[in-house]
């Protein structure tokens, strides 16, 4: 009893510190919650809002429920956008190994090393504008690159202006201009990769094949995964100036991805809350993506 | 003490008129201002309107072209827009009606008001240019193709001709052709339908009672597709920007025709610098079984009121705004404007006679009677989008002309 006594008040006053303690950390929060939430919280509010509405520019546009939604869902450009997406999204092995392999490469020491490295990241530092004026002289009908396959009497191919070819070509080179960040993040990743592991393999007699896939690869299981998640989203939501310069979207709907028709909607047609919507199932798509990143990335802490 | 009071009263005074200064401040967004060929213009409307109003500033922002009307709607809609803001005639005027004040009282006598005003003939912006399309001939190309470079084509049977002469001689294609954006469409349909439908069809394709699916419409497209077959263009029109790259290419001497417009950009003023005024030619474009006929029994072109400027309805200086868009249309200053940058005056009290191009004078010679309306800009935003869309897919062969008005007559509908 006599010890009970003693310990209520010293959790009372260990409580009341805590209390204390929380509030001045709290205080310390304050301005960057306040931040994210004026910033980040309302205008996402402000968004979802404004998609519930006809708005039409400058007029506030009455409330309309979800049928901007059911809108979305008849909309062919709306359907071409989301197969362009997913065709994207497709892609993303290409985008993973390209860097991974390049950067195991370097790692293994091939001669100027640091002269690639320093190459591949360049493209890294340019604006999506300057990258498209480069590749648009290059791939134009009368550019570069069919001068160049003319010379083996392969015909002009319209690169940017056929619809078989122009998103790939937007993807080829989205590639070429960021693939550079990832290498230098599996570079980062490949020094964590334990040397001893790697002689002893060795030792073992694994060939190099052998080494690659049961010891570099898992070790390297957490950064493909985060390379998976960051380039996935950074492709669905940078590469607006590559598709303004290099196709305007088209033809037809062929390089039309959501953010490009946002803009279109917004812009061209005026109706911010059909842009609106738009935006936000982007940002559903997002979320999940940023979910599963969350996800993968506690599940590695554990590991 | 008397200098203490001298300085306070100088102060006072000064911040009062600092103020007045500042709250009667009018900003006007254009992306004209920054184009050294509206110096001039700019400049003399600025000081024209500043010495009729003392105290009162104007002040011009340039945004860029392409984002103009994306940072426009963003600006109206937060209620920070301007208090005058430049204009295309037609749709883009059109979906800004809310936004404007009534400037019918001060409208009268201008040419091209019909693409600023709405159904009950209210006015929204002072048209400043007179904007349309004519075809501009290379003559050395026609001359190269043994054709007779002072007889262009006035009926679609002859410009067929023309065409086929120049592709056989092998050296250029008939028409450059750049429809990255889907411009290039744009000018061809408005071009053809000029002369293919009645006005009472063009009243009722502004209306939506005319569809992309009515057999004339329909054949305007079947002509896109067929001048492709055809030859007419250099193969990737698609990757290839209208403005600038088509009509670089034009300038350089690589196609023999180009569509052009009569005002701002990609005129007889631009391509007599370039072609030599002796070398350039100018004709309306033929079409194909023509409902409507010229005074002089050619063709029809497409004219509109280009740009204009109206004043913000949420202005607080609305009356002085007013008093600024009458100054940015009258006649001294647009004549400025005409002799520095080539312009078809929307104003017909300006005097053109200075310009002293062989090219203007065949252009104002055969614009009477001719006009009729810019189809294009008469359809709503969301048929224009898919106007480029189904164009570029036509080019390519990737669509039929049964499919693309299908398209077009849905977003037809789905505006109204």
């Amino acid at each position: 009893m006599g010890v009970s006594k003693t310990k209520q008040p010293l959790r009372k006053r260990g409580g009341k510190a805590r209390s204390e303690e929380r509030r001045f950390a709290f205080l310390f929060v304050m301005p960057a919650l306040l931040l994210v939430v004026v910033f980040r919280i309302v205008p996402l509010i402000w968004g979802f809002v404004l998609s519930l509405t006809d708005a039409r520019g400058v007029t506030e546009g009455a409330f309309i429920g979800f049928d901007n939604y059911a809108e979305l869902a008849r909309d062919p450009a709306f359907h071409d956008s989301m197969a362009n997406t997913i065709l994207l999204i497709a892609t993303l092995p290409i985008w993973i190994m390209v860097p991974m392999l390049l950067a195991i490469l370097i790692h293994q020491g091939v001669p100027g090393g640091k002269f690639y490295r320093a190459v591949y990241f360049f493209p890294a530092t340019l604006s999506s504008v300057i990258v498209g004026s480069i590749f648009n002289v290059l791939l134009r009908n009368d550019g570069q690159l069919n001068q160049f396959l003319e010379l083996f009497g392969i015909g002009a191919i319209d690169w940017l202006g056929n619809s078989n070819t122009a998103l790939l070509s937007l993807i080829a080179v989205q590639l070429w201009a960021t693939f550079g960040m990832s290498l230098l993040i599996f570079l980062a990743g490949l020094s964590t990769v334990p040397s001893d592991m790697i002689e002893a393999a060795k030792l073992e007699g694994a060939s190099m094949l052998q080494t690659f896939w049961h010891v570099i690869i898992p070790t390297l299981r957490p950064i493909i995964e985060f390379v998976a998640v960051v380039t996935t989203i950074g492709v669905l939501t940078n590469m607006f100036g590559l598709i303004y310069v290099l196709t305007a979207g088209g033809p037809g709907t062929s390089t039309t991805l959501p953010e490009f028709l946002i803009w279109i909607e917004l812009g061209r047609m005026n109706r911010p809350g059909y842009a609106a919507a738009i935006s936000m199932v982007l940002f559903v798509l997002m979320a999940g993506i940023a979910y599963a990143q969350v996800r993968i990335m506690s599940r590695n802490v554990n590991v | 003490m008397t200098i203490k009071t001298t300085l306070l009263t100088a102060s006072a005074l000064g911040a009062t008129l600092t103020g007045a200064a500042v709250a009667q401040e009018i900003t006007v967004w254009d992306w004209k201002s920054g184009d050294p060929a509206a110096y001039g213009y700019i400049d003399e409307a600025t000081r024209l309107f500043e010495e009729a109003h003392p105290g009162v500033e104007v002040n011009f922002v340039m945004q860029p072209n392409d984002q103009y009307y994306t940072l426009l709607g963003t600006a109206l809609s937060s209620n920070a827009g301007p208090d005058v803001f430049l204009l295309n005639g037609g749709a883009q005027a059109q979906a800004r009606f809310d936004a404007l004040a009534d400037v019918s009282d001060m409208a009268e006598g201008l040419l091209g008001t019909e693409e600023f005003s709405d159904a009950d003939g209210t006015v929204y912006a002072l048209p400043i240019t007179t904007q349309g399309f004519v075809v501009y001939a290379n003559k050395q190309r026609y001359a190269d193709a043994g054709l007779d470079p002072e007889a262009l084509p006035t009926t679609w049977d002859e410009l067929s001709a023309a065409c086929e002469a120049i592709i056989a001689q092998g050296d250029v294609p008939c028409f450059s052709m750049g429809n990255k954006e889907g411009f290039a469409a744009e000018f061809f349909v408005s071009a053809l339908a000029a002369s293919m439908l009645t006005a009472e069809e063009h009243a009722a394709l502004k209306s939506g009672e005319l569809a992309w699916s009515s057999p004339k419409m329909t054949a305007i497209l079947d002509a896109w597709v067929e001048t492709e077959a055809a030859g007419w263009y250099p193969q990737g029109g698609n990757s290839t920007a209208k403005f600038m790259d088509e009509y670089e290419t034009f300038m350089r001497g690589e196609a023999a025709n180009t569509i052009g417009l009569l005002s701002d950009v990609a005129h007889w003023k631009q391509f007599d610098d370039f072609l030599g005024a002796e070398n350039l030619g100018v004709f309306r474009h033929p079409a194909p079984d023509a409902s409507a006929t010229a005074g002089d029994g050619g063709p029809m072109m497409p004219v509109a009121g280009g740009i204009g400027y109206g004043v913000n309805r949420a202005s607080e200086n609305i009356d002085l705004a007013r008093e600024l868009v009458a100054t940015l249309a009258s006649a001294e200053a647009i004549a400025i404007f005409a002799q520095d940058a080539g312009i078809l005056p929307a104003n017909p009290e300006v005097d053109t006679s200075a310009a002293n191009s062989p090219t203007l004078t065949a252009i104002l010679g055969m614009m009477d009677g001719a006009s009729a309306p810019m189809a294009h800009a008469n359809v709503s935003a969301g048929e224009l989008e898919d106007l480029h869309r189904q164009s570029q897919l036509l080019l390519n062969g990737e669509n039929t002309v049964q499919d693309a008005v299908q398209r077009l007559d849905a977003a037809q509908a789905a505006a109204e």
